[in-house]
């Protein structure tokens, strides 16, 4: 048990930072949307992407820079590149993580394969512009609808298809942590600058003790997503996820109601934090699914038997 | 950053399960439902502490001179995790070892570590804390308790209220003020059989023997009963309750009752798709207590200062508590009235006072906003 980065780890890191440096600024031109090609591209060229294939980083590492470009408010595709994409062969492109066929999917435009759930199993296949919709998004991600499974896919099954899910659980609580701490840095430095009556927002003890347990539940999520990325375990991926879906939607209420109508503006960019939070919250079932996912793994429960 | 257990840190908790099994008597629960302060519990601790002494489990983490193994702080909060989900065999001797027997260490002449120390590290000493007073709670310097130079030392009077454990304590950790000014205070060792000291119990929800008024009318203290320099206290208190605020792994009993009260769910065939939510939900609030609380606990390893990592662990083990607490209330309130659940009717108990015990949850909101997001005044 260690809190600290090691070295090899802070290095990642640091040569990390360096690159997500040149796009920590809101484009001056933002959208709805957040995604840009560009850090995408840098992201592959770099290495980033196969970073959990190297011993040194594993799953952690990757779970650190899933973390790290989410908190960015550019948006990119790299939590199922570097969860998943180790476990599915090389992709030409970004991961899509489609839950049923017909529903708009992250990424789905955008997106090298496919993973389509499919009750137990899992069908990956190469993506091409057959079989997918974009659509205007209410997300502050690029989402396109999936009208039709890939031509060519492999279906994983068993343990090959659980850990594929599981993948995809500690994804999702490594970017909504990152997510979650961008918007609250946002926020708290809004409310430092921002003064009415006479004194910055952040004097007012109503707003302090809001944004303090906003601070508690972002880094618990942030360690829960790397003890789960660490452990790669069906349990603390469940955990994860569950606990990042359920505390997110108060992160969300509370940057937007301490941001006033400034956060309903396209230009103040906290839409694109917590827009994506916003679609990450029902994500592969959200809280309903993972609470049973968790409830399962830990107390062995299957409901179709408990209901006889 | 890595979040494995080393092979002698999984050996640790395996003895400590192997230890507990063979001494913990058929009746344990029974008698932990009672208080941690309750005469059956302080008893009871009076045997079992010199047994996990002996097993070299009691003061592992104290340093070689002061009895101990010089044992990893890990290996100590293990030590502490396990006997808390156990509902805490150590009974009121928790605070000796984790934070009045190393603040005596850090700030005690070689006398008072000779006779303090020796005794807390053979497990039958029991100890109060005499900081809130009526004055004084949240805002401890506040308190109005007063130590007056006298040709010999100092005389006492003032009085402390909320002291767990003081009618049945034999030292009082005492803090009170030596000069006019804010935070002017100094520490005592106080021996309770002091004459001029009387102890008023006060009936509680929490339990007997939790609850205490203290009253010093005139009461000697000697200079050498001083622990630090004078009107030196804030510092001592700093240290104490820095070990003190993530002292107590709640979750750890939190999650022993949610498992329990799911069983029993089960068990009946009622454990459907709202009680799984709810179960779930509560077990991920216990998970993110624990790990911020490991946090807390790797940085006090490191003597990393404190940055409000404490605070964030203790806002974060209130909630898991208190969702725990309403998972029972909810779903299986008979297990309070059971007699094969006496584990339930403790946690319920001593959950109000997650929020409370060793500064309020609100207290630690404000050092989290000042000193965590760097807000306000």
């Amino acid at each position: 048990m260690e809190f600290a980065l090691n070295a090899d780890q802070q290095l990642l890191m640091s040569t990390f930072d360096a690159l997500l440096a040149r796009h920590q600024a809101p484009p001056h031109d933002q959208g709805y949307v957040a995604y840009s090609a560009d850090l995408q591209r840098e992201l592959r060229d770099g290495g980033f992407l196969d970073v959990a294939a190297q011993p040194d980083f594993g799953l952690l590492g990757a779970a650190l820079l899933v973390e790290a470009a989410a908190a960015c408010p550019v948006g990119v595709e790299a939590a199922a590149s570097m969860m998943i994409g180790p476990l599915v062969g090389e992709p030409t492109g970004p991961i899509a993580l489609a839950w049923k066929l017909g529903d708009p999917v992250r990424y789905l435009a955008e997106a090298g394969a496919l993973c389509l759930f499919e009750g137990d199993d899992v069908l990956v296949g190469a993506m091409t512009d057959e079989g997918r919709t974009p659509l205007d998004s209410v997300a502050a991600y690029p989402l396109a609808r999936l009208c039709a499974a890939p031509s060519a896919a492999r279906r994983y099954t068993g343990d090959e298809a659980v850990a594929i899910r599981r993948r995809a659980l500690i994804g999702i609580a490594a970017e909504a942590a990152g997510l979650m701490r961008g918007a609250l840095e946002h926020t708290v430095q809004y409310v430092k600058d921002r003064r009415q009556f006479g004194q910055p927002l952040g004097h007012f003890q109503a707003i302090q003790h809001r944004l303090a347990e906003d601070a508690q539940i972002v880094q618990a999520c942030k360690l829960l997503a790397f003890k789960a990325a660490y452990e790669d375990s069906d349990r603390e991926a469940a955990v994860a996820a569950l606990y990042a879906q359920e505390t997110m939607r108060k992160i969300i209420y509370d940057c937007h109601q301490f941001a006033g109508a400034m956060g309903l503006t396209l230009e103040f960019p906290l839409h694109l934090w917590t827009y994506r939070l916003k679609y990450l919250q029902g994500e592969a079932g959200g809280r309903v699914a993972q609470s049973r996912l968790l409830a399962k793994t830990v107390w062995e429960t299957d409901r179709n038997s408990v209901a006889a | 950053m890595e979040f494995g257990w080393s092979d002698e840190q999984d050996g640790l908790r395996a003895r400590l399960k192997a230890f507990l099994q063979a001494n913990l008597p058929d009746d344990w629960e029974t008698i932990a439902s009672q208080s941690p302060g309750s005469a059956a519990v302080t008893d009871f601790s009076r045997q079992f502490c010199p047994k996990l002494a002996k097993e070299g489990l009691l003061v592992s983490h104290w340093p070689p001179e002061h009895g101990g193994a010089g044992a990893s702080p890990w290996d100590h909060f293990i030590v502490g995790e396990c006997l808390w989900e156990a509902g805490e065999p150590r009974g009121p001797q928790y605070y000796n070892v984790n934070w009045i027997g190393p603040t005596i260490m850090a700030y005690g002449t070689e006398e008072q570590k000779a006779v303090h120390l020796d005794r807390m590290r053979q497990g039958d000493v029991i100890w109060c804390q005499g900081f809130s007073e009526p004055s004084g709670g949240s805002d401890l310097a506040a308190i109005r308790t007063k130590a007056e130079r006298t040709d010999g030392g100092y005389v006492v009077n003032g009085s402390k209220i909320w002291t767990s454990y003081a009618r049945l304590a034999e030292f009082c950790f005492l803090v009170a003020k030596t000069g006019p000014a804010r935070r002017e205070v100094s520490v005592f060792l106080l021996p309770m059989d002091r004459p001029g000291i009387t102890v008023r119990p006060i009936a509680s929800v929490v339990g007997d023997g939790d609850l205490h008024e203290v009253f010093f009318d005139d009461v000697e203290v000697l200079e050498t009963e001083r622990l630090g320099a004078e009107s030196k206290g804030w510092d001592v208190i700093r240290y104490a309750l820095n070990y003190e605020r993530v002292g107590i792994p709640r979750y750890a009993l939190a999650l022993r009752t949610l498992s329990r009260a799911v069983e029993a769910l089960r068990c009946e065939g009622n454990f459907g798709p709202e009680a799984e939510m709810a179960a779930a939900s509560a077990l991920a609030s216990c998970e993110a207590a624990r790990i911020l609380v490991y946090q807390t606990v790797d940085q006090r390893i490191r003597n990393h200062p404190d940055t409000g990592s404490a605070s964030l662990a203790r806002v974060a083990v209130v909630r898991a508590e208190r969702q725990v607490a309403d998972f029972v209330l909810d779903w299986t309130p008979r297990l309070f009235t059971s007699d094969d659940a006496p584990m339930v009717a403790t946690h319920h108990k001593r959950a109000i006072a997650a929020g409370i015990a060793s500064g309020a949850a609100e207290i630690q909101l404000n050092l989290v906003a000042r000193d965590v997001l760097g807000l306000g005044v």
